[in-house]
């Protein structure tokens, strides 16, 4: 458009309206002409600016074009958006605040988001290490819970900071635990936060920095209720509780939008010197393909560390199969729906392992993806060591490094003894070389089209995402 | 050309939603009156906007259009654009100035309300001769700072922009206070008298000292500490013997008033106040002196009725035997005017400790402790505090660490408050990094239109806090 937009006679855009029925319509916005049709700006959605633009005024204002009082660079990468489902190259002039805020004013920032920071544009292999989101404070983070499209919340020391799907904004807010031990995200503005030294769980309003609500579980002793672990699927919440006096463990279910208890499952307390009873779960995952919530927890003690993997039917409140650990116990256990299988690092050897879902009867399902005689040595290699899993890949830390595995589909398949076909792993590690060797991963975590990492010592947290797709 | 709106053309009175065409520099915007008029009722775009709506031609405005595009995104959307980066502060002050619409400008690129828990250095103010600050003001209230610094005194706008140095008669400033927006009022430790500075004109406007022809003791007294009520200002002043008094100052006429008592000096209990401050809202001046000696930290606390010139309440450190914390006196002492609260930190222990101005007794203190073991304070004598009060928070300097101690709103706040229960409310934590710590000692706090001032000995120049809602990602591909 010539910067004498303004010059065009008005009578342009009634002359269009009047030649039948056109699905041209024409906008001024800020002094520029903008022209585009009915069908493109129907996908704004009907409560957006667009929307309102696109139905014709009644007959006696119909004279003049509509104008709308804004920017019309803006407006025309948001048109851009509007027509192709992509930001226009020509939006990297402007910072993506100026094109959120413009969003927001025309309604469609759920389009924006959508073309940005959408979950299907994760891609594992093209990870890159690419932002640091440092903290301000001497706290480095100790739990980060994220959103499905990519904005985190980090607990560093007593507070927490929430970063928007952009990354461009932040907002803190101070809580009352010395240090939030698990964390997980209820909403953009929402988390539940616990910690192994502060009873009962928090339900926190990030926008207010207000409690909103207080979960305790009602214990035997009477004693405080310490939180363990969380979990969610799409109704329900699971908060691993343990009492303050450490002698019984639960696994609390409450309804995700009412957070009203639903029910109780795996109830245990301690008599005797039964030590398996005595360990809380400490990592609560969904597996939606079967339906079952995995719970894990391990004990370190003088004979070695000891640990299990229960799958729960929360339904029937039943254990579907257990898995008791005490070789190579795990150091860190995550399970993939999409591979359908559990994957687990080793205490001792600080190698992966897998178990097929569908083999979980077998005395030892554990299929080790490495070197398993390193097993025997008795060192812990794996102590600290993450794993998680994101989409059809499986992320493991040790130390600094972060090692990506994935399934290859091979075309011949040999079966094993046990009559599935036998699975092919294979690993790499993640980053460039100058990203190799950094300080100890404390966390992973996914959102959006982007990994997260927090490291010991350090007050930020790294993202890595895809290079093409960067803003 | 033909006409767009012809039922407007006839009309003087323009509708608010009626469409206007500028012309900057040779760059056609169009924009609607209500957009122009948002920039108050007196700028230069209001009056434009009265102009009749119909007239085809646009209003030729010879000025740069870039920067006039900055400006109108920041009526129509009240946010600064991201294109605003490529100009200066000052030219956008500038041409927000021109066209009257400096308020807006200003509310759009203040800082957010100060967090204390989420802070960073956003700049560091290094005067341009004679760098080491010895005493500063946020007074103003709007983030503007006056800094004295080697007998001069340089100002320092909202947008921390250099506006102005006035060079006094005095070697050395160690207290300056804003008595109105033009003029400080300056006090030295090498040079009797209090002093009235004028930024306008550049020049002296008055000086007061304190004598008295019936005691010969009272000569040359100095002046070491400076508040200020909307007409009165308070001056601490002692004599080379350290007789020592508070002088109230008349702010109009710049006459000496009254005085309020008049101590010997003798011992650690009636010193020269360090520090003053007033509080409006019940009208007492408070006054505090801490000295360090060889056996820790000693001092006073001291609340005047300047209407009766009399002291309300008064508590000395290290006090008698009733003290809940004999042996801990305190190290600095600061008033949240605000909220009507005392703060001092303790030199032995490092507490914090309050005490609630509506409810002062025998022993008022309230003492707030770190209950984190890994965040645990190392006191001790020698040890540097400084400690300040600002919006509801407090901030207190270790040596060269920055710490505040904040309430998160919890919706049980109020009836706790009630209760006079409010230790478990406050939670301490660090506001700086290790790094910034080994800057230097800080000297001194001060908070200021949503951003926080603090001075570091031998460090040059005044370092700025701000809050931000924007996260600073740092690309490191």
């Amino acid at each position: 458009m010539p910067p004498f937009g303004g010059s065009v006679p008005p009578s342009y855009g009634s002359n269009n309206s009047n030649s039948s029925e056109s699905n041209i319509v024409t906008v001024d916005v800020g002094g520029q002409l903008f022209q585009t049709t009915k069908q493109t700006l129907a996908l704004a959605g009907p409560d957006s600016l667009f929307a309102r633009v696109s139905d014709p005024p009644p007959p006696p204002l119909s004279s003049s074009v509509p104008f709308v009082d804004r920017d019309p660079e803006l407006f025309s990468v948001l048109l851009s958006l509007l027509r192709t489902g992509n930001l226009p190259s020509k939006a990297r002039a402007f910072d993506i605040q100026d094109l959120i805020f413009e969003s927001r004013f025309y309604g469609v920032e759920s389009l924006l988001i959508n073309s940005v920071s959408n979950p299907s544009q994760f891609e594992a292999f093209n990870l890159e290490r690419s932002e640091i989101l440092p903290m301000n404070g001497r706290d480095s983070p100790s739990a980060i819970a994220t959103t499905p499209f990519g904005s985190v919340h980090v607990a560093h020391g007593s507070k927490i900071t929430s970063f928007d799907w952009s990354l461009r904004k932040k907002r803190t807010i101070l809580t009352q635990f010395a240090a939030v031990d698990s964390m997980l995200a209820i909403s953009p503005s929402v988390v539940a936060a616990g910690a192994t030294d502060f009873s009962g769980l928090q339900i926190l309003d990030l926008e207010r920095g207000s409690v909103k609500e207080t979960l305790n579980w009602e214990n035997v002793t009477r004693s405080s209720s310490t939180v363990q672990a969380i979990g969610s699927n799409q109704e329900a919440l699971f908060v691993s509780f343990e009492s303050g006096r450490r002698n019984s463990n639960s696994i609390m279910v409450y309804d995700l939008h009412s957070l009203r208890p639903v029910t109780e499952i795996g109830h245990s307390e301690i008599y005797g010197a039964e030590i398996n009873s005595a360990i809380p779960a400490t990592k609560l995952n969904w597996l939606s393909g079967n339906s079952l919530l995995m719970a894990s927890g391990s004990h370190s003690g003088p004979s070695g560390v000891l640990g299990n993997i229960k799958f729960w039917d929360v339904r029937s409140g039943n254990v579907v199969w257990e898995l008791k650990e005490n070789v190579d116990c795990f150091s860190d256990v995550t399970v993939s729906d999409n591979l359908s299988s559990m994957f687990k690092v080793g205490v001792n050897s600080g190698e992966v392992f897998f178990a097929d879902l569908r083999n979980l009867g077998a005395e030892n399902p554990w299929v080790c993806l490495g070197d398993g005689r390193r097993a025997l040595n008795g060192k812990k290699e794996g102590v600290g060591c993450k794993i998680e899993s994101h989409g059809s890949q499986v992320f493991c830390s040790k130390g600094g490094d972060i090692e990506l595995w994935s399934e290859v589909a091979m075309g011949s398949v040999k079966n094993s003894e046990d009559g599935l076909e036998e699975r092919v792993f294979r690993k790499n590690l993640m980053g460039k070389v100058k990203d190799v060797g950094g300080a100890k991963i404390t966390n992973l975590a996914f959102g959006g089209n982007k990994m997260f990492v927090t490291r010991k010592d350090q007050q930020s947290v790294e993202v890595w995402q895809g290079s093409t797709r960067g803003f | 050309m033909a006409d767009p709106n012809p039922q407007a053309a006839s009309s003087t009175n323009s509708h608010p939603n009626d469409r206007v065409k500028l012309n900057v520099g040779g760059k056609l915007f169009e924009t609607t009156v209500s957009t122009l008029r948002s920039g108050g009722p007196d700028s230069l775009l209001s009056a434009l906007s009265h102009r009749p709506s119909g007239d085809p031609n646009p209003v030729f405005i010879d000025r740069d259009p870039e920067i006039f595009s900055v400006l109108l995104s920041l009526l129509r959307s009240n946010r600064l654009p991201s294109t605003s980066r490529r100009f200066s502060k000052q030219e956008l002050a500038d041409e927000a100035l021109y066209y009257g619409i400096e308020s807006r400008l200003k509310s759009a690129s203040s800082p957010p309300p100060l967090s204390g828990i989420d802070v960073s250095v956003v700049a560091t103010i290094r005067p341009a001769s004679d760098g080491f600050a010895s005493a500063f003001t946020a007074g103003d209230g709007d983030g503007s700072v006056w800094i004295a610094h080697g007998g001069q005194i340089s100002s320092y706008d909202w947008n921390l922009i250099h506006t102005g140095t006035v060079r006094t008669h005095l070697e050395e400033i160690n207290s300056i206070c804003r008595v109105y927006s033009e003029i400080a009022a300056l006090g030295s430790d090498s040079a009797a008298g209090l002093h009235f500075y004028d930024f306008s004109g550049n020049r002296n406007v008055g000086s007061v000292h304190w004598r008295d022809p019936s005691d010969p003791r009272i000569f040359k007294a100095r002046v070491s500490a400076i508040a200020d009520s909307t007409d009165s200002v308070f001056a601490a002043f002692h004599c080379p013997h350290k007789e020592n008094s508070v002088l109230v100052v008349d702010k109009s006429t710049l006459q000496i008033q009254s005085e309020l008592g008049r101590y010997t000096g003798g011992s650690a209990k009636n010193l020269v106040p360090g520090k003053l401050a007033w509080l409006p809202e019940t009208g007492l001046l408070v006054g505090s002196s801490i000295t360090c000696g060889a056996f820790g930290f000693s001092g006073y606390i001291r609340l005047w009725d300047p209407r009766s010139g009399q002291v309300v309440w008064e508590t000395n450190e290290p006090g008698s035997g009733r003290s809940r914390r004999f042996g801990d006196p305190f190290a600095d002492v600061a008033v949240d005017a605000e909220e009507s609260m005392i703060f001092k930190v303790c030199s032995q222990s490092g507490d914090l400790g309050m005490a609630d101005l509506r409810n002062l007794g025998d022993d008022p203190w309230v003492y707030l402790e770190e209950n984190n073991p890994s965040l645990s304070i190392t006191g001790g004598v020698g040890k540097y505090c400084a400690i300040h009060c600002y919006r509801r928070q407090v901030f207190v300097g270790r040596d060269g660490s920055l710490e505040v101690w904040s309430r998160g709103a919890n919706g049980r706040s109020e009836s706790e408050k009630e209760n006079g229960v409010c230790e478990g409310l406050y939670r301490r934590n660090f506001v700086d990094k290790l790094e910034d710590s080994e800057r230097g000692i800080i000297e001194k706090i001060e908070g200021g239109g949503d951003r926080l001032f603090v001075c570091r000995r031998g460090s040059e120049g005044i370092e700025v806090w701000e809050s931000s809602n924007s996260s600073t990602v740092v690309s490191v591909l």
